[in-house]
């Protein structure tokens, strides 16, 4: 059976990666993974994702921020659909990112996200009738 | 500060008021030696207005020497040459009034009285001492004319509409005359320089005052810029521990709805509830280390302090170690000098940082082992843990003792660690007043060490550190 599409988790916690991973592919979806900015970027590259989930505060507060940022400067990599994931709701926090530019993502959602939800913005996302 | 001095300000400007008012008092005198000449036919014109032009004249000298004093503000010479320059006005201004009064009729003229204003501005220009002199000098002066016509050694120009002939050869007038005149000229100076010298302190005390506030304000900013920092980086802090807490809970959250939403089969169900047991643990460990690292900033200094037997408390937490190494196939040695002085600190604190390095050691070592050391210098106790493990990159060193910081490669060698360990060290240590520091090299080991100081100095403290002499190869 040919799958869903392609996603993409960019996030340096690998329990989380895994646990997306086995609902996404349970769904049918093809996963891949990275777990910091540079190697996101580079996997966008190549294999062409048809959906980012992206992680806000890896290895530095924004890393999740400047990929977007990058993807939409980038003309391959700016139709790829970016949803951003972070653990901070906080609006008073976000503040303390060091970014006045608008967010260049598709989707802000905060962390723990359900994985029904995870599922439906992939299906959403590439075009699935659930 | 020198050149803003008020005192001098206010110098330089009444000098150049001096200057104006002399202006008018050579109109005023030209006036008066024009009526003074109407109703006396005998007035001696002539050398009254010459010495009229005399005043002019100089006046003109020190109008042109002052503008050139002005133009230099700022080099200090001014300030060295105004009380000078002033004195010689006020004498030279003396000089011709005492002349006009002689060619005026002497101890007959009533005018004589303007020597009064002179002293005064001598009192308000010039200092105590300066002021009683210029008084003094106008009182010789003014006694030496007077005298002098008495005497007959100068001539006397006589005003018969103003005084009876032969006024000035009144002796007992004449003497009384001198005596009012110099008594009048000491008093007015010493009282016109005792307000001016209350003045001045006045003054000064403002500007000592305003200048007191002024450190006192830029303390105050520099403290509460201090305040701020704090403040930021405490936010800066919360933020960090917020997100360290929060990102567990989700991946926690996150695994416990795949198995209950039925996303994963059931073999793949149990390791990911094993994974999120392990995560719930490290939230603990994290926990447990955010109160230990809070427990060391809270204590400040000694308050808590007792004596303490390192070597004791080390010996405590080797036998847990002891066998956490063993089961890695480490070797583990213990070098403890005899008859090291006790610190003060908390004794529970000091088993938080023996077990703390020690763990790390053994954690981050996979051949070889770990050496621990317990040494005294002159001046501290040192203790020190030696591993032959993965090492740590010389860009890493300086964060290795921030909160939460774990290095890529400690990451990826073991993944459960709240990268607290090494910041509660820190803080213990710093909060008795020691010091913690590291060394390493990647591939061969770290060393870790603290010191603090002891509360006895030990007899041969001129002997080197025994630390020094743990050398370990790898297994």
């Amino acid at each position: 059976m040919a799958t869903k599409g392609k996603v993409l988790i960019v996030d340096d916690d690998p329990d989380l990666v895994e646990v997306m991973r086995t609902a996404l592919e349970s769904d049918g979806f093809e996963v891949i993974s990275a777990a910091d900015g540079t190697q996101g970027l580079n996997l966008m590259r190549q294999e062409k994702p048809d959906l980012v989930f992206l992680d806000v505060i890896m290895a530095h507060p924004t890393e999740g921020v400047d990929v977007s940022t990058t993807m939409k400067e980038d003309p391959e990599l700016w139709d790829i659909p970016v949803v951003m994931l972070t653990s901070i709701v906080d609006t008073e926090y976000l503040g303390h990112f060091p970014t006045d530019r608008p967010l260049a993502v598709d989707q802000f959602l905060t962390k723990p996200l359900p994985l029904s939800d995870v599922l439906r913005i992939a299906n959403e996302v590439t075009g699935q009738d659930t | 500060m020198i050149e803003q001095h008020p005192l001098q300000v206010e110098l330089v400007e009444r000098i150049d008021w001096l200057v104006r008012l002399r202006w008018i008092a050579v109109a005023g005198t030209l006036v008066g030696i024009m009526v003074a000449s109407a109703m006396e036919p005998g007035l001696p014109v002539g050398p009254l207005l010459a010495i009229t032009a005399a005043i002019a004249g100089y006046n003109v000298v020190f109008l042109l020497y002052a503008r050139r004093l002005n133009l230099r503000r700022g080099t200090g010479i001014r300030r060295r040459q105004s009380p000078v320059f002033a004195q010689v006005q006020i004498a030279l201004d003396l000089i011709a009034l005492i002349a006009l009064l002689h060619f005026a009729g002497g101890v007959e003229n009533p005018l004589a009285i303007f020597l009064v204003f002179h002293v005064i501005i001598a009192s308000i220009l010039l200092t105590r001492t300066a002021s009683f002199l210029v008084a003094l000098f106008a009182a010789s002066l003014y006694a030496a004319m007077v005298l002098g016509e008495y005497a007959g050694v100068l001539p006397h120009h006589h005003l018969p509409h103003l005084a009876g002939a032969g006024l000035y050869l009144q002796g007992v007038y004449v003497a009384a005359n001198v005596f009012a005149m110099t008594v009048t000229l000491l008093l007015a100076g010493a009282m016109a320089s005792s307000i001016t010298t209350r003045l001045r302190e006045r003054t000064q005390d403002l500007l000592q005052a305003s200048q007191t506030c002024e450190i006192h304000s830029s303390g105050l900013t520099e403290a509460n810029d201090k305040l701020r920092e704090l403040d930021e980086a405490r936010t800066r802090f919360i933020v960090t521990v917020t997100h360290e807490l929060r990102a567990p809970v989700g991946t926690i959250i996150s695994a416990l709805d795949l198995v209950l939403g039925g996303y994963a089969a059931p073999e793949k169900q149990r390791k990911v509830l094993s994974r999120a047991q392990a995560r719930a643990q490290e939230l603990l460990d994290l926990i447990r280390d955010l109160l230990e690292l809070s427990k060391a900033r809270q204590i400040e200094g000694t308050q808590q302090a007792q004596p303490v037997q390192l070597a004791q408390v080390l010996e405590n937490v080797v036998e847990l170690m002891r066998v956490e190494a063993e089961n890695k196939g480490l070797f583990f040695s213990v070098d403890v000098e005899m008859g090291i002085s006790p610190v003060l600190a908390d004794p529970d604190q000091m088993k938080a940082v023996w077990t703390n390095l020690i763990s790390n050691a053994i954690k981050y070592t996979e051949r070889g082992g770990v050496t621990v050391s317990l040494s005294q210098t002159a001046d501290r106790v040192v203790g020190a843990v030696q591993d032959t493990g993965m090492g740590i990159a010389a860009d890493d060193l300086p964060k290795l003792f921030e909160e939460f910081y774990r290095t890529g490669p400690a990451k990826a060698a073991v993944q459960r660690g709240t990268g607290m360990g090494l910041a509660i060290v820190k803080r213990i240590v710093e909060s008795y007043g020691g010091q913690v520091w590291a060394e390493s090299e990647v591939g061969k080991g770290s060393k870790f060490s603290f010191a603090l100081p002891p509360t006895t100095a030990r007899p041969d403290a001129a002997a080197p550190a025994a630390g020094e002499q743990d050398v370990n190869q790898p297994a």
